[in-house]
């Protein structure tokens, strides 16, 4: 009997440890989504950020409250790019409200402006008198939804800049890359034992920044594979792998894969996003060694092009504080919000009357990225709602042509069903 | 106080109450969830949400990308389950054998076993890299021209994906078949020598038949296991080059949580599903039947 006693008692014991464990872990659970960064009760807001793993977000989130004068309550966003998505996605097709500010990315961006799961912001915060001073390629390209709603403010400015190695230009004596034929001299002056004129980053899912980058040098249109202009790119590039200016390997390189090449001095040239961090730490970043250069011009007519990137803040429809986040949003739109931005996390100003105020002289990106504004058509890349998948696929046929199991003309028509099928 | 018979019936299934109710809401309920979401057509960020009946189940014969991950991913577990079972059990003959150092071996062979799977995949993505892999490093020592991008060839990357699936999982195979083979009395070989028989003939008329039971035992995990394997295609290849290195488990990983196409995705976890289900029974009968 009393055996028996006791292993009910144990038994109850253990029942209620398990039961105050699920509802334990339930609790944290909602925490490890992400630690609030405040720890007030009353909060103006909520941020769903993805900079909170930054040494200096505390000091920008202090700069912000007292700014504004908002309470902030701030969640973490994953790390994982997947698991993020997936997250963003269910607060904002639930309609969760508990999420005020979200920050997105451009794939985001593509997937939710026409949702209407985020709240139009022209009357508000993107308003006339401050809209022109963002890139208006990419404004209309990433942020604008069919209606002419702008749903985003950006974060910063990033371009997918033209790269050169200063060394290897030297050796070649070649001193600038302006034009299609300086682009060829320097591809054929460069390319030889181990080392190639350009260099890429044509991992399946990175490649569409470069099909993209090429096809606009060509006076091409992403979304129209029936314009010679487009063939012309992809034929450009098949040429460039047969004549051995840059490599087949590549298509299993992401960036992590094709900076250390460009380093070590394999690569002439090569399309790159943000300040070259990589180059800096390899102390190979320079006017005499790895920096930034002007696109080059394919067309012959003056044109230029390139693509910015950026992450946006963005507001919840369901949100219940919209007051607030307004001014959060207007802040951030503001010259204040953007210096912070700058001084705290690096980011350069999206808007360029600001970058020209405050960004000093002595920042090296500084006079490339106010040329990259001015000379250069700004756009945002073009991207689908579904658009990993559109991206994919049009990476794995892309590296199924370079890697000759298709041709040019079938690489085209399979982008223009691709383009059709995810256009739809 | 006394406790009624009819009371004390009761008391097995209230201690188990809180498990298979546990179970219920972690195991059933989503397995129940996903085969109904088989028979929608979800795409979160198409806003779509529709019953489509079987018509998941047919696009699956007609999409290209699943053949492609179909048909790899047989060659993967076929080719992978060959090798672990081959190499699996020499390995653990040889960790049998009576020499110095035996137990610091033991230990040291399971090393990459106990490394995440991401991890070994990242670093495999370096290692098959032909600038800076170690593997074509070790080929240059010998073959000093030697240049060659195993992970841009169809062919050359499912060797790599499958040689790092062995690289990492085949120590843990073969420590378990060393456990079988340390049931094996030591009287039994002593008894075939003295009847003549040598090393060969004890191998395949002693070995061979008493851990057969053990491997095919173990063989149901290993295949599942590969089965649903997502992790080092993931981190080693994303799937490339194009989609010649995507496992089904990659694909539907893709489709659930890069592409948002849940009931796509689901259709796809339905039929794995089956297909492990229907491993596993015949596997089953199959060890009944040799225990008979």
């Amino acid at each position: 009997m009393r055996k028996k006693f006791v292993s009910l008692l144990m038994a109850g014991a253990l029942t209620a440890g398990m039961l105050t464990g699920c509802s334990s872990g339930g609790g944290s659970g909602s925490g490890s989504e992400g630690e609030s960064a405040s720890s007030d009760g009353d909060y103006d807001l909520t941020l769903y950020s993805i900079n909170t793993t930054d040494p200096e977000f505390d000091d920008w989130l202090a700069n912000v409250e007292e700014a504004t004068g908002l309470n902030i309550n701030v969640i973490a966003a994953p790390t994982d790019s997947d698991t993020r998505q997936q997250k963003i996605t269910t607060i904002l097709s639930t309609g969760d409200s508990s999420v005020d500010i979200i920050e997105i990315n451009d794939e985001m961006s593509s997937a939710f402006k026409n949702s209407g799961w985020l709240e139009g912001l022209n009357d508000t915060v993107m308003t006339e008198d401050i809209v022109d001073y963002f890139a208006q390629g990419y404004v209309e390209n990433m942020i604008t939804d069919n209606e002419g709603n702008i749903i985003g403010v950006p974060g910063y400015t990033g371009y997918l800049a033209f790269w050169v190695n200063q060394e290897i230009m030297d050796e070649a004596g070649i001193t600038s890359i302006d034009t299609k034929e300086d682009f060829m001299k320097y591809m054929e002056a460069v390319s030889g034992d181990g080392r190639y004129g350009y260099g890429g980053s044509w991992e399946k899912t990175y490649v569409f920044n470069e099909i993209a980058q090429f096809v606009n040098m060509f006076g091409g249109d992403y979304f129209d594979w029936t314009l010679d202009e487009n063939k012309e790119a992809i034929q450009f590039l098949y040429d460039m792998v047969q004549n051995g200016q840059t490599p087949i390997d590549q298509i299993a390189d992401k960036y992590e894969q094709m900076n250390p090449k460009a380093i070590d001095g394999k690569y002439g040239c090569w399309f790159y996003w943000g300040l070259g961090p990589e180059y800096e730490t390899a102390d190979m970043l320079g006017e005499d060694k790895i920096h930034m250069a002007m696109v080059p011009d394919f067309s012959g007519n003056g044109e230029r092009y390139i693509f910015t990137d950026s992450w946006n803040y963005v507001l919840n429809s369901a949100s219940e504080n919209k007051e607030a986040a307004v001014k959060f949003l207007q802040y951030m739109a503001d010259e204040g919000g953007m210096e912070a931005s700058y001084q705290y996390f690096d980011r350069y100003p999206a808007r360029t009357d600001v970058a020209e105020k405050i960004v000093p002289d002595t920042d090296p990106a500084k006079e490339i990225y106010s040329r990259y504004a001015t000379e250069c058509t700004v756009s945002g890349r073009p991207m689908l709602p579904q658009t990993m998948e559109f991206i994919t696929d049009m990476g794995t046929i892309f590296q199924s042509c370079m890697q000759g199991n298709i041709s040019v003309d079938e690489f085209c028509t399979s982008a223009q069903e691709l383009v059709e099928k995810y256009s739809a | 106080m006394a406790v009624s018979k009819k009371s004390m019936k009761w008391i097995p299934w209230i201690l188990i109450l809180p498990v298979v109710i546990i179970r219920g809401f972690t195991t059933l309920y989503p397995i129940l969830v996903t085969i109904k979401n088989s028979f929608y057509d979800i795409k979160i960020l198409a806003g779509v949400d529709e019953f489509v009946g079987l018509a998941n189940y047919v696009n699956v014969f007609k999409d290209a990308k699943v053949q492609t991950s179909v048909v790899f991913t047989v060659i993967f577990v076929v080719v992978s389950m060959f090798f672990h079972i081959l190499l699996g059990v020499a390995l653990a003959m040889i960790l049998n054998m009576k020499f110095r150092g035996r137990r610091f071996l033991r230990t040291i062979v399971l090393i990459p076993w106990a490394m995440p799977t991401v991890v070994a995949g990242m670093a495999a993505k370096w290692a098959f890299n032909n600038d800076y892999g170690l593997i074509n490093d070790f080929i240059r020592r010998f073959f000093s021209d030697f240049q060659f991008s195993w992970l841009i060839n169809t062919g050359s990357a499912r060797a790599a994906v499958i040689a790092v699936d062995l690289w990492k999982d085949l120590p843990f195979f073969a420590i378990l078949v060393l456990s079988g083979l340390q049931f094996i009395s030591e009287d039994i070989y002593e008894a075939a020598k003295v009847d003549g028989a040598n090393g060969i003939q004890s191998f395949f008329r002693i070995t061979l038949p008493l851990i057969a039971k053990n491997v095919i035992t173990l063989c149901i995990p290993f295949t599942l296991w590969r089965l649903t394997s997502f992790d080092l295609v993931y981190a080693m290849t994303s799937g490339g080059p194009g989609e010649d290195t995507a496992l089904i488990a990659y694909r539907i990983t893709t489709e659930a949580f890069t592409n948002l196409n849940i009931g796509y995705a689901a259709t796809l976890a339905v039929m794995l599903f089956l297909v492990m289900a229907l491993f596993s029974f015949i596997n089953m009968r199959f060890i009944s039947k040799i225990s008979d």
